[in-house]
């Protein structure tokens, strides 16, 4: 089951067919160097069905995010621990001119509060790589902190940064 | 919230079922062997990992997809088959792959029966293709023995040049 989640600005619902065109703009594009980028059309349908996948393996995964006033999508974000990930990770992508906003914080902050508060995480990391810095921005505005480095097959070396751990009350940041 | 309506089918010795985590020790070393020379392998674990997750997401982007195939008597997954339709191909696929234990025994066979069956008489389609390399001289077997002729090459970018065997439409003999 893949629920939906409403932020103040931000909807994150299941993935889509219809997110496809977003994550080949993405992946064809320098933005995706840090995420295993540039891809191609046909790769990316593939990992397109691969994240939706993911919800049904996991019972977790990550969500299309809409900007709720206008219906625009604008990212995917959400839980992804995919087999040879280090733990459970927390991840954003944001797609075109979306950045810069605080939709990444605020999409990561849901989903968050969706692993702590629905699925019992104990904790919870953002795999950065070094080198991109609005990544890393987001992953401090969401109080995180730098724990080690993890070395990927095909992403390389990134970062871990380490969510802080639920309250037990709401939303930890 | 969105549910993952994947349908279940049963044959005579077979369950074919949605993919499941427990599914990835099988499904990794059938994608780490030399059996996948002819679909884009081999592949490493993680890798495989995504291709499992894959093959349940299409169900909820196309409304199909393709099934692990299992033993009905303990649920050990033996193959993968089904409908295979990623942005690059010519057009819906039936496919079948079994794992190396379950070679030689007519279990692609009995799954692509069932898997056909169900595209046409639950989805209410008229025709399949299979794509099947020509070396892949098992799989051409088994194309014949479901009645498919060769009718044309598709010429895919990741896999190169592969022959189409077009399947006998419903109510036809096969």
């Amino acid at each position: 089951m893949i629920p939906t989640l409403h932020t103040e600005r931000l909807t994150l619902r299941p993935l889509t067919l219809a997110d496809l065109d977003h994550v080949v703009l993405f992946y064809a594009s320098d933005r995706s160097q840090y995420v295993g980028g540039p891809a191609s059309p046909e790769q990316v349908w593939r990992m397109l069905a691969a994240e939706i996948g993911h919800w049904a393996l996991r019972g977790f995964g990550r969500w299309g995010v809409d900007i709720t006033a206008t219906g625009v999508t604008c990212g995917m974000v959400g839980l992804w621990q995919p087999d040879g990930w280090p733990e459970a990770e927390i991840g954003w992508d944001l797609w075109g001119d979306h950045e810069g906003k605080g939709y990444a914080t605020e999409a990561g902050l849901a989903a968050r509060g969706y692993a702590y508060e629905v699925l019992d995480w104990p904790t919870a990391i953002s795999l950065v790589h070094p080198e991109n810095e609005a990544s890393r921005s987001v992953a401090k505005r969401l109080n995180a902190t730098h724990d080690g480095m993890f070395e990927h097959a095909r992403f390389g070396v990134l970062e871990i940064w380490r969510h802080p751990a639920p309250t037990g009350g709401s939303n930890a940041a | 919230m969105t549910s993952f309506t994947i349908p279940e089918l049963r044959t005579d010795r077979l369950v074919m079922r949605a993919p499941k985590a427990s599914d990835i020790a099988a499904y990794a070393a059938y994608r780490a062997s030399d059996r996948t020379i002819h679909v884009g392998g081999p592949n490493t674990w993680a890798q495989s990992y995504n291709m499992l997750c894959a093959i349940a997401g299409q169900w909820i982007m196309r409304g199909y997809g393709r099934w692990i195939i299992a033993d009905k008597s303990d649920d050990t997954p033996l193959g993968v088959s089904g409908i295979y339709h990623p942005e690059d191909w010519p057009e819906a696929e039936l496919a079948w792959t079994v794992f190396a234990s379950a070679e030689g025994k007519g279990i692609a066979y009995e799954a692509a029966l069932a898997a056909r069956d169900y595209a046409y008489n639950t989805l209410g389609w008229t025709t399949l293709i299979s794509l099947v390399a020509a070396d892949n001289t098992r799989s051409v077997a088994l194309a014949h023995r479901l009645g498919c002729h060769q009718e044309s090459v598709f010429n895919s970018e990741s896999f190169g040049a592969i022959p189409v065997f077009r399947h006998p439409a419903p109510g036809t003999n096969a």
